[in-house]
């Protein structure tokens, strides 16, 4: 049996058909919330097609740094260019999937899922043309696809979000987010609601998924178990110091995609799991 | 086995739940009923608790009569159906369910200012402060203000009811666009919608059960204010009815009228339940 071997590096450029691009890069940004200073002068660049799992002990910016990257939040100081533009406000070309409130309660599953290809494709206007109903015809064949892709049937297209499971929310806001082919999907804590078992599956749709459509994920965790399952680069935020947070891991994953069913793996995984814990608990001066 | 009222695990049956709620009602009916019996004892020409025969005479006076000032012989050839179209409370549901409905229809900008005021943060810096001044005014003192501006017609009655209730629902508005979660917003950016259609196809939406609920509840002081408007300065209505019956002790018709706007308010509020649980099925709270 030949040793593991690292698939990211290929699987970056073959989505590219190139070398990998940075996709996201922050240079000295701090933020700071009044007198409270979140981070200090961090630096970070995520390339494209990356899977980039966020960790840390709670209250450590994990979510903020996740919204620095969407443009929810403004760099106090210090520069943040994604896609090579620097973002003032929400950045649109971003895939958002929240924990909670991750779907329009309003809107049926179907309805969800064709709201962003409309709302682009669509101006109000022009909503009743003939060519209009095409596009909306063949956005809704796109939505019944990716419905089937996620694992739902073509009878939930018309429930409600409250009567799907929390694990079948959360396939249709995937789906929702990636039917806009955004150029970076942002996930936060996007299974920490879910049972264990629905967690599997999706940490095994959203791998395949990204295997499919090799988008850039930035995927805040707390759980190291499943950041160790699912990343192929890995940012460990905790206060270093001071108040201020910083990224005191940054590390590429270099096992392959089966890491956890492959037994040779379980002792370099477990050991990466124990690694991880100890920086976010801060005891990364120890692991130094 | 001993039932203890006091008690928040008791679990009644439907069927004691259902005569309970009836309780207070046949006790307000028979302390009633005794009172004017007594009364009547006392002074058979008694006019302030009138007998059930009496309340059938006012009933049957108002359901099927026309009013004293319209003064129609004609009535008597009529049907049923069409005595009721022409009776006194025919008329004076017709004049005061028209300004209700206007006034309705005028909460509606007042839905989209709030919408605007919680949402878009430079038309809530220029409206806020202004709209909680507003609302601490109370609207019955600026009746005057009114008459003198806009004349005893119908725009005073309108704008007091208006000015009553516009602010709460501006606010009630704003708070429940504030309380959207911000995620949804966000991911409606994502989604490619631009502020407008966040504004209108997300938050609106999302809130519209909410603000319905918001109406309903404010449609016991919409009321007051026509009453209020109608009392002081009208030729028909609901409450120039009672205020003039008033002057002549005419509780046989006062009381029915006090039933039917309470049947009005009541079935307008179940219709509006209803339109709530249609339009948004989606919506658990209503």
């Amino acid at each position: 049996m030949s040793a593991p071997q690292p698939i990211f590096s290929d699987h970056i450029a073959s989505a590219n058909g190139q070398t990998p691009l940075t996709h996201v890069s922050a240079t000295d940004v701090s933020l700071s919330f009044g007198n409270r200073i979140l981070f200090d002068r961090i630096s970070f660049s995520i390339d494209k097609g990356e899977f980039v799992c966020v960790l840390g002990e709670t209250g450590c910016g994990k979510s903020t740094l996740l919204r620095l990257i969407l443009g929810e939040e403004q760099p106090t100081t210090g520069g943040l260019v994604v896609s090579g533009k620097k973002i003032r406000g929400v950045n649109r070309n971003c895939g958002y999937v929240p924990q909670k409130y991750s779907l329009f309660p309003d809107r049926t599953v179907l309805s969800n899922l064709v709201f962003g290809p409309e709302s682009a494709a669509l101006s109000v206007l022009s909503r009743f043309s003939s060519k209009s109903r095409e596009r909306r015809r063949e956005i809704r064949q796109e939505a019944f696809s990716w419905l089937a892709r996620i694992g739902l049937q073509a009878a939930d297209a018309n429930k409600y979000p409250h009567q799907l499971s929390g694990g079948m929310q959360q396939r249709v806001a995937i789906a929702q987010a990636l039917m806009m082919k955004p150029s970076i999907l942002l996930m936060d804590e996007a299974f920490s609601a879910l049972d264990p078992n629905t967690r599997g599956g999706m940490q095994a749709l959203i791998h395949n998924l990204w295997l499919q459509t090799a988008t850039t994920i930035v995927f805040v965790t707390h759980n190291t178990h499943e950041a160790a399952c699912l990343a192929s680069r890995l940012f460990v935020l905790a206060k270093k110091n001071s108040e201020a947070s910083t990224i005191v891991l940054d590390e590429s994953v270099p096992f392959s995609r089966d890491r956890f069913a492959d037994r040779r793996l379980r002792s370099e995984v477990l050991e990466l799991i124990h690694r991880i814990e100890s920086y976010s608990r801060g005891a990364f001066s120890d692991a130094e | 086995m001993m039932v203890n009222p006091f008690d928040i695990e008791a679990k009644p049956s439907k069927l004691t739940w259902a005569m309970l709620s009836w309780v207070l009602f046949a006790l307000g009916i028979g302390l009633y009923f005794q009172e004017s019996i007594k009364r009547h004892r006392e002074n058979p020409e008694d006019r302030v608790v009138p007998t059930l025969a009496q309340l059938a005479q006012g009933i049957h006076n108002a359901f099927l009569n026309p009013a004293e000032e319209d003064d129609d012989t004609s009535i008597e050839q009529m049907n049923s159906w069409q005595r009721i179209r022409r009776s006194m409370i025919w008329k004076d549901t017709a004049a005061s369910g028209q300004r209700f409905l206007i006034s309705l229809l005028l909460l509606v900008p007042a839905v989209l200012l709030g919408l605007h005021i919680g949402l878009f943060p430079y038309v809530g810096a220029l409206f806020t402060r202004f709209v909680l001044f507003f609302d601490k005014i109370i609207a019955l003192s600026v009746l005057p203000i009114l008459f003198i501006a806009f004349g005893i017609d119908e725009l005073s009655k309108i704008m007091l009811m208006v000015i009553g209730v516009a602010p709460t629902i501006i606010l009630d508005t704003c708070d429940l666009a504030k309380g959207v979660p911000r995620e949804q917003i966000v991911k409606g950016f994502t989604l490619g919608a631009g502020s407008g259609a966040v504004a209108y196809r997300i938050v609106l939406k999302q809130i519209m059960p909410r603000v319905l609920n918001a109406i309903r509840l404010n449609l016991k002081p919409l009321m007051l204010f026509l009453f209020a408007g109608e009392m002081i300065a009208s030729t028909d209505g609901l409450a120039y009815r009672i205020a003039l019956l008033r002057r002549h002790m005419g509780m046989d018709v006062i009381i029915p009228y006090v039933l039917w706007v309470a049947l009005l308010l009541f079935l307008i509020d179940w219709a509006l339940r209803l339109l709530n649980q249609v339009w948004h099925p989606w919506f658990k709270e209503t």
